[in-house]
């Protein structure tokens, strides 16, 4: 029983997000097209989804709400993990058609999945010695080779890491806000309710505004209820082990553009932002506090997941800007719109999804994403900008005023 | 405007704790200011985190700030998750040893560890007894108590140190309060009758719980009750730890 939750943990948390990141990684340019943003697009998507999904459940469903909830969501997250396994399968196919797999002397099992993993995350490819020495080849389209000292710094991390994550195991920060947050989640798959019982006491109550349009506890009960585990074990003891990994392969995003020419800086950086991460205790209020003792709250999740994800976002358009027209047309596969404006459309996800975690976080990531496209506009004098950045916080501004209209009420 | 400033200064002061970490993020703040040259990487890791920090001294903003969120307890601190201070000081210290990144890695390292304060020292950090992450000794209550499938919903009063927990684990036992009125210090009849006094009133207590229909009662074995609750009528259900379980006879239907 208790493998058969760890898989269904592992189907919901790792193969669905990921497939779903896969079913638009069609948006990203090809330097971006790696694991690890497919699986950070695919976590958005899910929270947006889940966010059009619940909160109309909640609001319009008086009984069982979190039962319907939870029966559209998963059909939801099925067939857009699906449209990702389709691209996934007619990717290999007509790569396996067209002879891909095996081309070269090397027709080891090993070198089939290897060029198969790179035939859909070309992102990820790294430059051999070859490619350097090349005169025709751009350096600033290929992705650097690591050296032995930096591979050793991986380790380093990794090793932090994963003494973060046994930690988060085997320590109980203890947080009075969880008496809310997990119960909410808890009594949404113990009693089918979204935010209708009181978690202190049980008894039954009009929906609580404050907190209500936050769906993460929701996003979490969901979870639970689809790998049968008890939602107070996946709060505590799952959830680290998955949102602690998934903020640092954001912080990894920001350092590759960071460092796109020193690969063996890139773990450095981790190993500062980890440590920082662990010795940022100075007081219960700062975020790296959060980040650690409330990992699964909402408002955690705000400040460490998405205005990070926001600073990726324009750092990302920032090293967009007045790239050589080749390059940019190299990258974007010709210049489709889409594909030129994927950080933008990630960004539009980010305000989407900031929504399930806290109200708050709505205001904090639209003001931040506001503050660094004016910047951003200044830099490139480019008055397309505003019009993007628009688009961008139409989520936010819906969120805001579903917010304010139910409140009125 | 001097007195929000001030506010806001020691809200400031109070995220920083000692302060080492905030003089670090500063210095790695003004470092780059001249060291990037960048402007693409300036722009949102250098001059964006220090005009939020200015920001944030500026009194408008915290006046716009109480404004919008209407909220009991001031979260001003807040804005100050907008500094990505991991990642400027991070950033900061791979640029400084660029061309030494061995003596980089230790230096900062020990920087970050010597001005922080390790989260795991945290006196709210507790050695977790199981994977819910709550105290053993609540879940045992629970499972004494807890209704079995199909039988209606329970109530009980349980002492202040399990009310966080006994919902977290099991969501058909109710509580008369919760942490809300230990927080917020509302009035609640049980809580007044159970928690308050030294010495426990039996007679007002039951008054209080039956009128809250509660069937269970836990408290602490040496709890000093003017009656024991057997000779009120209660039975005791079952000791677990050092705490008794009591059921009251007139609640069980």
């Amino acid at each position: 029983m208790v493998v058969l939750k760890a898989l269904a943990l592992l189907f919901w948390l790792v193969i669905i997000p990921f497939l779903m990141g896969l079913s638009v990684q069609w948006i990203l340019p090809i330097t971006k097209k790696t694991a690890g943003i497919t699986f950070i697009i695919g976590y958005l998507l899910s929270f947006c989804v889940f966010e059009v999904i619940g909160i109309p459940c909640m609001i319009k469903i008086q009984y069982s709400a979190f039962k319907y909830c939870t029966r559209i969501f998963v059909c939801a997250e099925l067939l857009i993990a699906l449209i990702g396994a389709i691209n996934l399968v007619q990717k290999l196919r007509y790569a396996s058609r067209s002879g891909q797999f095996t081309i070269g002397v090397d027709n080891s099992v090993w070198n089939k999945v290897k060029t198969g993993f790179f035939l859909i995350f070309p992102g990820d490819e790294k430059s051999e010695a070859e490619a350097l020495m090349n005169p025709r080849t751009d350096v600033r389209a290929i992705r650097l080779q690591c050296s032995k000292e930096g591979l050793f710094f991986w380790g380093v991390f990794f090793v932090i890491l994963g003494f973060q994550l046994v930690m988060a195991l085997v320590k109980a920060p203890f947080d009075g806000d969880d008496a809310y947050y997990v119960v909410e989640s808890l009594l949404a798959q113990q009693a089918d309710v979204m935010n209708t019982i009181i978690p202190d006491t049980g008894v039954s109550t009009p929906l609580p505004m404050r907190h209500a349009m936050a769906v993460f506890t929701m996003w979490q009960a969901f979870i639970a209820k689809v790998s049968f585990v008890h939602s107070t074990i996946v709060a505590h003891s799952v959830m680290p082990l998955v949102l602690i990994p998934l903020v640092y392969l954001v912080y990894a995003e920001i350092g590759r553009i960071l460092f796109s020419r020193k690969p063996d800086s890139l773990p450095i950086f981790m190993i500062f932002v980890s440590l920082f991460t662990m010795f940022g205790n100075t007081s219960i209020y700062t975020a790296e506090t959060f980040f650690m003792m409330r990992t699964w709250q909402g408002k955690a999740m705000a400040a460490n997941l998405m205005l990070p994800l926001i600073l990726w976002a324009f750092i990302w358009m920032f090293d967009d800007c007045r790239k050589p027209g080749y390059l940019w047309k190299e990258e974007t596969g010709g210049g489709k719109v889409f594909v030129r404006n994927s950080a933008w459309i990630i960004l539009m996800m980010v305000n989407m999804a900031s929504g399930i975690m806290s109200s708050m976080g709505t205001v904090f990531c639209g003001g931040l994403s506001g503050f660094l496209a004016f910047l951003i506009l200044i830099y490139t004098r480019n008055l397309k900008i505003v019009i993007k950045i628009i688009l961008a916080m139409i989520p936010s501004a819906l969120y805001i005023m579903c917010y304010m209209l139910i409140k009125m009420q | 405007m001097y007195g929000i400033f001030m506010e806001s200064y020691v809200i400031f002061k109070q995220y920083g704790g000692s302060g080492y970490l905030l003089v670090l993020f500063a210095a790695a703040l003004i470092y780059l200011l001249f060291a990037e040259k960048d402007m693409r990487k300036k722009l949102p890791v250098v001059i964006a985190p220090a005009v939020i920090l200015f920001m944030y001294f500026v009194p408008f903003t915290r006046i716009a700030f109480v404004a919008i969120f209407d909220e009991a307890t001031d979260t001003y601190y807040r804005i100050l998750w907008l500094l990505p201070m991991g990642v400027v000081i991070a950033y900061a210290g791979c640029k400084l040893f660029a061309e030494h990144r061995r003596i980089g890695v230790v230096a900062v390292s020990v920087a970050i560890i010597l001005c922080g304060r390790l989260v795991y020292k945290n006196e709210n950090m507790l050695k977790a007894e199981n994977l819910y992450h709550i105290p053993q000794l609540a879940i045992d209550i629970c499972d004494r108590i807890s209704p079995e499938e199909g039988e209606p919903r329970v109530r009980a009063v349980f002492p202040e140190e399990f009310i966080h927990y006994v919902r977290q684990y099991d969501t058909n036992i109710l509580m008369p309060y919760g942490r809300d009125v230990v927080h917020w210090q509302y009035y609640n009849a049980v809580y007044e009758t159970f928690q308050k006094p030294e010495v426990i009133n039996a007679e007002e207590l039951l008054a209080a719980t039956r009128e809250a229909k509660c069937r269970y009662i836990v408290m602490y074995k040496n709890r000093d009750i003017d009656t024991p609750l057997e000779d009120m009528g209660c039975e005791i259900v079952d000791t677990v730890g050092d705490y008794n379980i009591y059921e009251d006879p007139e609640m069980v239907d």
